[in-house]
C-alpha cells in the first residue's frame, strides 16, 4: 500500500515535472536565421573608401509571429574596389550594442562602453574581445549580397549562434 | 446588527481570539532608525504589490502591444500615470532603502549570533529586488528597456559553461523576442514577488524575535503595527510627492534592434557599468561578475569574520579592535560602489557624442510618444513609428541622402558633395543658383562641377577679348525665370503665386530659348547634346524628385548620362534598394521639408 502511494506520487510529479521542464528550457535549442544571403544594396550606391549603414530586409520569425519583408539586421559596408565590397555586423562584439562610425577619427566605435575599430574594422581600443564580426559578401549583377550571422558576444573566438 | 454579525463570523472562524493573541504577542523593538528602515522597505512593497495589480490590468505583454498598452497606461487611462510613476519610484526606493538597511545593519553589528539567517534574508532581498527592476524595465518594451536587457543578456552569456543556456533562458531564443517578454513577465510579477514577500515576512519575524541589534525593548505586537503603520504612511506620501514632481516615470521610443542607441543600465547598475570598462579581455568576466560576487559574499560571510565577543575585559577591547579591520572593507565596498557610479553618471554628463546620441533618442521617443496619441495600430508601436511619413522620411534621409547632401540639421555641409536643400526648389535657391552654380553649397563639390555657366556673371576662364552675354539681362528677367522655375514644383494645394502671366510668358520663352541649349524643357531642347543638364518640366514637383530618387538617369530628371562612372560622386539610383513606397516617402519628405526652410546665401 505504502509503496503504491510513493510509487504513485513519484510518477505523479515526473508526469508534471517532465513537461514542466521541457517547456521552460525549450528556448536553449534556439531556431536559426544564420547563414541566410540576403539583398543589400545596389553596388553603384556605394562610394570607393566610405563605409555606409545598410539594412538587410528579409522576413522575421519571432515565437508565434512571422513578419514578412522587415529589417532583420544591418551591416556596415565599405567598397574597397572596383567590384570588392566588404562587410561588417553592426552587432557590437563585446556586448551587443550596435556600432556607429566614430564622431572624430575614421573607423568605428560603440557608444556603450567605448570599443573602438580601424576602417578595416580591427579592434584599436575598449573592451571589445575581437575584431568587428566581418560576413562574407558577394556581388551578382551589380547588386551586393551579404551572409547574414549572428555570433556569440563578449568572447575572442567568432562563433555562429542560431 | 454589526455586532450580530461580528459574533456570528467569531463563532464559526474564532477571528477574535486570534486577533487578540496576535496583537498582546511581546515582541522587540530595536532602535527607532533601524525599525523604521526595515518598515518603509516593507511599505515599498506593499505598494509595489498593490500599483503592480492595478498595472497588470491594463499591461498586454507581447512585442506588438507592450509598449502601446504602457502608453495607454502613461497618457490615456485617469490615474495611470500617478499608478506607474509610483510603482517606478517604490521600486526605486526599496533599492535604495534596503541598501542603506544592510549598510547601517553591518554597522550596528546586525548580522551578529543569533541573527545570521535575518541578515542573509537581507541580503537575499537586494539580489531579488535588483531582478525586479532589471525585468520590470524590459516591461514597457521600449528603447531603454530593450537594450539594456540586451547587454545584460549578453554580460550573462560571457560566463564560462552555463553562461550562454542561461542567456538563452532569459531572452526565451537566441535573440530578445516575445518569449523573453513573456518570461521576463511571469518572473517579474509571480515568481520575485513570492519570493520577496517571503523573505520580508519571514525576515521580519525573525526581527521580531531577536530584535534588530542588541539592546532592543520589549513591547506589544499592536504598539509596533502602529508604528510601523505610521511610517508607511509616511513612505506612501514621499512616493506621491515624488510621483507628482517628477511627473511620473518617463517611455522611451518602441524598442528597435535596428536603431543604434547608447544604451546605459539603469543607476543601480552603472557602478557594474564603470567596472566594465577597467577589464578588457578575458578578465573582463572575472572583473565585472566575480569582483561583485565577492563583494557580496563578504557581506555574507560578516557573521563568521566578527563573532559577538563573550563576556568582558580584555577580549572586548580586542573584538572591537577586530571589528573595525573587519568593516573596513564594508565601507570600501559601499564606498566603491557610489564612486564608481557617480563617476560613471559624470563622465557621460561630459560626453559630447553621448549627449549629441541621447538628445537624438530622447526626440524620437518624443516623437513616438505624441504618433501614439492618435492610437496605436494592431501591428504594434514600432511599426507605426516605422510607416509614419515624418520620422521615416527623416530616418530615410538621415541614412541614405545626408552623406552627400544637407538639408537643415542633417548632413555635413564639410563633407557634402551635392547640393545644400534647404530651400530647393523655392525661388530663392533658384536665383541664387543660377548666379552661382558651382558654389559650394550648390554643385561645386560635385561631378556637375563647372557644367552650368552663370547666368549673369562672366567666366574667369573666358579670355578678355572674347565677347560675353550674360545669360539673363535685367534683374526683372532673373525674378521671372526663378518664379517660373519655382513654379514648376508646385503641386495642387500649394499657395498660388498670382504672377503676371506676362511676365510668365516672357519667363518660358526665355528658358524654351536660352536654356534649351543643355537643358531640356517638356521633353525637347539639349541642342548641343550634352545629355549632362535636368529636364526642367515640373522641377521641383513630387513626381519629378521621386523620379530622381528612383533614378537620376530618367528621362525625366537628369538623363541618361547622370549614372555615367566618369562622373565620380554622382548621385545613385535607390529603385531595388528602397521600396516603391520609401522612394516616395522620402520624395515628398525632402521636398516639403527642402521648400519649407530658407535657401542658404
Amino acid at each position: 500500500m505504502r509503496a503504491l502511494v510513493v510509487g504513485g506520487g513519484v510518477v505523479g510529479c515526473g508526469a508534471v515535472a517532465v513537461p514542466t521542464v521541457r517547456f521552460l528550457l525549450a528556448p536553449a535549442r534556439g531556431g536559426s536565421d544564420s547563414g541566410r544571403w540576403i539583398r543589400a544594396l545596389r553596388l553603384d550606391a556605394l562610394a570607393i573608401g566610405e563605409p555606409k549603414r545598410v539594412t538587410l530586409i528579409a522576413d522575421h520569425g519571432d515565437a508565434w509571429t512571422l513578419e514578412k519583408a522587415v529589417e532583420l539586421g544591418a551591416v556596415w559596408l565599405t567598397r574597397v574596389g572596383g567590384s570588392e565590397v566588404r562587410a561588417w555586423s553592426v552587432t557590437c562584439p563585446h556586448l551587443g550594442c550596435a556600432i556607429d562610425r566614430a564622431a572624430t577619427a575614421p573607423g568605428f566605435y560603440c557608444p556603450c562602453h567605448d570599443s573602438s575599430f580601424d576602417p578595416d574594422g580591427r579592434r584599436q581600443t575598449g573592451p571589445s574581445p575581437r575584431d568587428l564580426d566581418a560576413l562574407a559578401t558577394r556581388i551578382e549583377d551589380g547588386v551586393v549580397f551579404v551572409e547574414f550571422r549572428r555570433f556569440q558576444m563578449g568572447m575572442p573566438a567568432k562563433v555562429t549562434i542560431g | 446588527m454589526l455586532q450580530d454579525l461580528d459574533n456570528w463570523l467569531d463563532e464559526r472562524v474564532g477571528w477574535r481570539t486570534w486577533l487578540r493573541a496576535t496583537l498582546g504577542q511581546s515582541v522587540v523593538v530595536g532602535a527607532p532608525w533601524s525599525a523604521a528602515l526595515g518598515a518603509s522597505v516593507g511599505a515599498c512593497f506593499a505598494i509595489l504589490v498593490i500599483t503592480g495589480v492595478v498595472l497588470m490590468t491594463a499591461y498586454a505583454p507581447s512585442p506588438q502591444s507592450a509598449w502601446a498598452s504602457v502608453h495607454y497606461v502613461e497618457y490615456k487611462l485617469a490615474g495611470g500615470w500617478m499608478i506607474r510613476g509610483m510603482h517606478v519610484w517604490a521600486s526605486q526606493a526599496l533599492l535604495a532603502l534596503s541598501a542603506i538597511h544592510v549598510a547601517q545593519g553591518a554597522f550596528a553589528g546586525a548580522y551578529r549570533r543569533p541573527r545570521e539567517i535575518a541578515w542573509w534574508l537581507g541580503l537575499l532581498v537586494i539580489g531579488l529586488a535588483v531582478g525586479e527592476a532589471i525585468t520590470g524595465g524590459l516591461l514597457p518594451w521600449d528603447q531603454r528597456g530593450w537594450w539594456a536587457r540586451v547587454v545584460e543578456g549578453n554580460i550573462l552569456g560571457l560566463a564560462p559553461v552555463i553562461g550562454r543556456f542561461t542567456q538563452q533562458m532569459m531572452l526565451g531564443g537566441s535573440e530578445l523576442g516575445a518569449l523573453g517578454l513573456a518570461r521576463a513577465y511571469a518572473v517579474h510579477v509571480i515568481v520575485l514577488p513570492l519570493l520577496i514577500g517571503v523573505i520580508l515576512w519571514g525576515r521580519a519575524k525573525l526581527v521580531e524575535r531577536h530584535g534588530w541589534t542588541d539592546g532592543g525593548r520589549s513591547a506589544t505586537y499592536a504598539e509596533l503595527l502602529f508604528r510601523q503603520a505610521g511610517i508607511a504612511a509616511l513612505v506612501v506620501l514621499f512616493l506621491s510627492a515624488l510621483t507628482l514632481a517628477s511627473r511620473g516615470a518617463t517611455l522611451d521610443a518602441p524598442a528597435d534592434p535596428m536603431s543604434d542607441y547608447p544604451a546605459r543600465p539603469e543607476w543601480f547598475l552603472l557602478t557594474m557599468f564603470q567596472l566594465r570598462k577597467f577589464f578588457h579581455g578575458s578578465l573582463e568576466f572575472w572583473g565585472t561578475s566575480l569582483l561583485p560576487a565577492a563583494a557580496g559574499a563578504y557581506l555574507a560571510a560578516l557573521p563568521f569574520l566578527d563573532p559577538p565577543a563573550l563576556g568582558d575585559g580584555p577580549s572586548v577591547v580586542a573584538a572591537r579592535d577586530r571589528r573595525l579591520f573587519v568593516l573596513a572593507p564594508v565601507i570600501v565596498i559601499f564606498g566603491g560602489a557610489v564612486g564608481l557610479g557617480v563617476f560613471a553618471w559624470r563622465k557621460d554628463a561630459r560626453d559630447a557624442q553621448y549627449a549629441k546620441q541621447s538628445a537624438k533618442a530622447d526626440a524620437h521617443a518624443l516623437a513616438a510618444v505624441n504618433l501614439a496619441m492618435n492610437g496605436v495600430p494592431p501591428a504594434g508601436a514600432l511599426e507605426m513609428v516605422r510607416h509614419d511619413p515624418e520620422l521615416r522620411g527623416h530616418d530615410l534621409f538621415e541614412r541614405h541622402c545626408a552623406g552627400c547632401h544637407v538639408l537643415g540639421d542633417l548632413g555635413d555641409p564639410k563633407k557634402a558633395t551635392a547640393p545644400t536643400l534647404d530651400g530647393w526648389g523655392t525661388t530663392d535657391w533658384i536665383t541664387a543658383m543660377m548666379h552661382d552654380p558651382d558654389a559650394h553649397q550648390f554643385f561645386g563639390e560635385g561631378p556637375y562641377k563647372g557644367e552650368m555657366p552663370s547666368v549673369d556673371v562672366r567666366p574667369k576662364d573666358l579670355p578678355t577679348n572674347k565677347q560675353w552675354k550674360p545669360m539673363l539681362k535685367s534683374d526683372a528677367e532673373k525674378r521671372a525665370v526663378a518664379v517660373f522655375l519655382a513654379s514648376q514644383g508646385d503641386e495642387p494645394g500649394d499657395a498660388p503665386r498670382n504672377e503676371d502671366p506676362a511676365k510668365r510668358a516672357l519667363a518660358e520663352k526665355i528658358v524654351t530659348e536660352r536654356c534649351t541649349g543643355c537643358h531640356m524643357y517638356n521633353g525637347s531642347g539639349d541642342d548641343d547634346g550634352t545629355g549632362n543638364a535636368p529636364e526642367l518640366l515640373h522641377y521641383g514637383s513630387v513626381a519629378w524628385t521621386r523620379a530622381q530618387v528612383a533614378n537620376p538617369a530618367s528621362d525625366s530628371t537628369y538623363r541618361k548620362d547622370a549614372l555615367d562612372p566618369e562622373k565620380k560622386k554622382h548621385m545613385p539610383r535607390f529603385d531595388g534598394d528602397l521600396s516603391e513606397a520609401d522612394v516616395d516617402l522620402v520624395a515628398r519628405w525632402t521636398r516639403s521639408h527642402a521648400r519649407a526652410l530658407p535657401a542658404p546665401r
